[in-house]
């Protein structure tokens, strides 16, 4: 299905909400001497024990559904297709693959090699590729 | 057909939105916050980043506890979904037998799970419980107080006891709804009895059985109540199964952090297997 809407607003305003949202993060953080703590809670004694990177986390899950919302607004039906896996699916099934794999890749990763995730997290976007392109 | 797109019927999903965040989005995005991070009380965290993940991981008590529920849930759907086929085809389809039946079946799963076990633990003491009294007359050395087996036996056959009602009465439904036409052609055609369950009723009961695998593996991997009323999860670690190990952790221990990372694995695992059940279960519906 081609692409009939106009979707380079919506998928501006997502990405300026993201920013957004990142900056008052940034804003929110502690400092500890002069420096800022990363990794502190957001707020001491706060309620759900948000820090920094979990908050990361679930902006940037959050950002990929607004994302897919807009791709799907551009392109509406959800390219349903069969791929390699033989059965068909839609771009919401390709994301949810793409997101548990990347979770199980990152546990693997944790528990055969050790903690440094960023080459499971490079892993987890080539696997996220391959997905998209092939299932 | 023309639809008409109207997206502002999305805005009726909203409630559900707002249901499943309170009641589950939300309290699973903070065990994710625990789980990369540590507490010693006085709602104070410190970052660990990924070590107790790394911890559950190389734990052998996290995946002795996975091993035994795997081997739990295998066994429980191996005996309840061809005992549940089995029972319902053998159910009458008409007359006074079927609410007699139907009330029959029923009762088990409106008895509270806290209750089930109550209710087998003492029907299987030695010295007061009708089952281990009884078994112990006839000389059978039972106690699954003290023996791993017996509290295994005792724990699937409470389970199977349970929950077997659920796959009859959804089998039933699925058995009731096939047009009597399909068994008339089967009888000109001279089928047997196996071709008619091969080719008739397997095939159109398809549907309700995957919601029934899929209800008793979801249900019996997050058990938690019935093992642990009638064992506690002994004797020793041998019925602890992922729950028990995991509230013993969270509640017992009051160590959150792992807990959380524990938490986060058992439910992908379970996100996983629930979603290749479905996928595998749905298309091979599509494709008949």
């Amino acid at each position: 299905m081609t692409a009939s809407r106009r979707w380079v607003l919506p998928l501006g305003a997502v990405l300026a909400a993201y920013l957004a949202a990142i900056a008052l993060l940034v804003a929110m953080l502690p400092r500890k001497d002069g420096a800022v703590d990363w990794f502190a809670p957001l707020v001491r004694g706060g309620w759900m024990a948000w820090s920094f990177p979990s908050a990361m986390f679930f902006l940037t899950i959050l950002l990929l559904l607004c994302l897919m919302a807009v791709w799907e607004y551009a392109s509406p039906g959800g390219n349903p297709r069969v791929g390699i896996l033989r059965f068909e699916t839609t771009r919401g099934d390709r994301l949810f693959i793409s997101l548990l794999g990347s979770a199980f890749i990152h546990l693997a990763w944790l528990g055969l090699i050790g903690p440094n995730l960023w080459w499971a997290l490079a892993l987890s976007v080539v696997y996220a590729v391959g997905v998209f392109r092939t299932v | 057909m023309n639809k008409t797109w109207n997206n502002r019927a999305w805005f009726m999903v909203l409630p559900v939105l707002l249901l499943v965040a309170f009641s589950a989005v939300i309290p699973l995005m903070t065990v994710v916050n625990y789980s990369v991070q540590d507490t010693f009380g006085n709602n104070e965290f410190f970052w660990a980043g990924t070590e107790w993940f790394q911890e559950m991981l190389h734990s052998d008590r996290f995946w002795e506890a996975m091993g035994r529920n795997l081997i739990f849930s295998f066994i429980i759907l191996a005996i309840e979904i061809p005992l549940g086929i089995f029972i319902a085809l053998n159910m009458p389809k008409s007359g006074w037998g079927v609410p007699v039946c139907l009330v029959l079946m029923a009762l088990p799963l409106l008895i509270p799970w806290n209750v089930v076990g109550t209710i087998w633990q003492v029907f299987g003491r030695v010295d007061i419980g009708l089952l281990g009294y009884t078994l112990s007359a006839v000389g059978i050395d039972y106690n699954y107080v003290n023996d791993p087996f017996d509290a295994w036996v005792t724990v699937i056959v409470m389970d199977v006891w349970h929950w077997t009602s659920l796959v009859v009465l959804l089998c039933y439904a699925g058995l009731v709804s096939i047009p009597d036409a399909y068994y008339q052609a089967a009888k000109i055609d001279g089928a047997s009895r196996w071709s008619i369950f091969r080719y008739i009723q397997l095939p159109k009961m398809n549907r309700v059985l995957l919601i029934a695998v899929l209800l008793r593996f979801m249900d019996s991997f997050m058990i938690y109540t019935e093992p642990f009323v009638v064992t506690g999860g002994g004797p020793g670690n041998s019925t602890t199964f992922l729950s028990i190990d995991l509230v013993k952790m969270a509640v017992g221990q009051f160590d959150l952090g792992p807990a959380a990372a524990m938490s986060i694995i058992y439910f992908l695992i379970i996100l996983l297997l629930s979603w290749v059940f479905y996928t595998v279960m749905t298309n091979y519906d599509a494709e008949r």
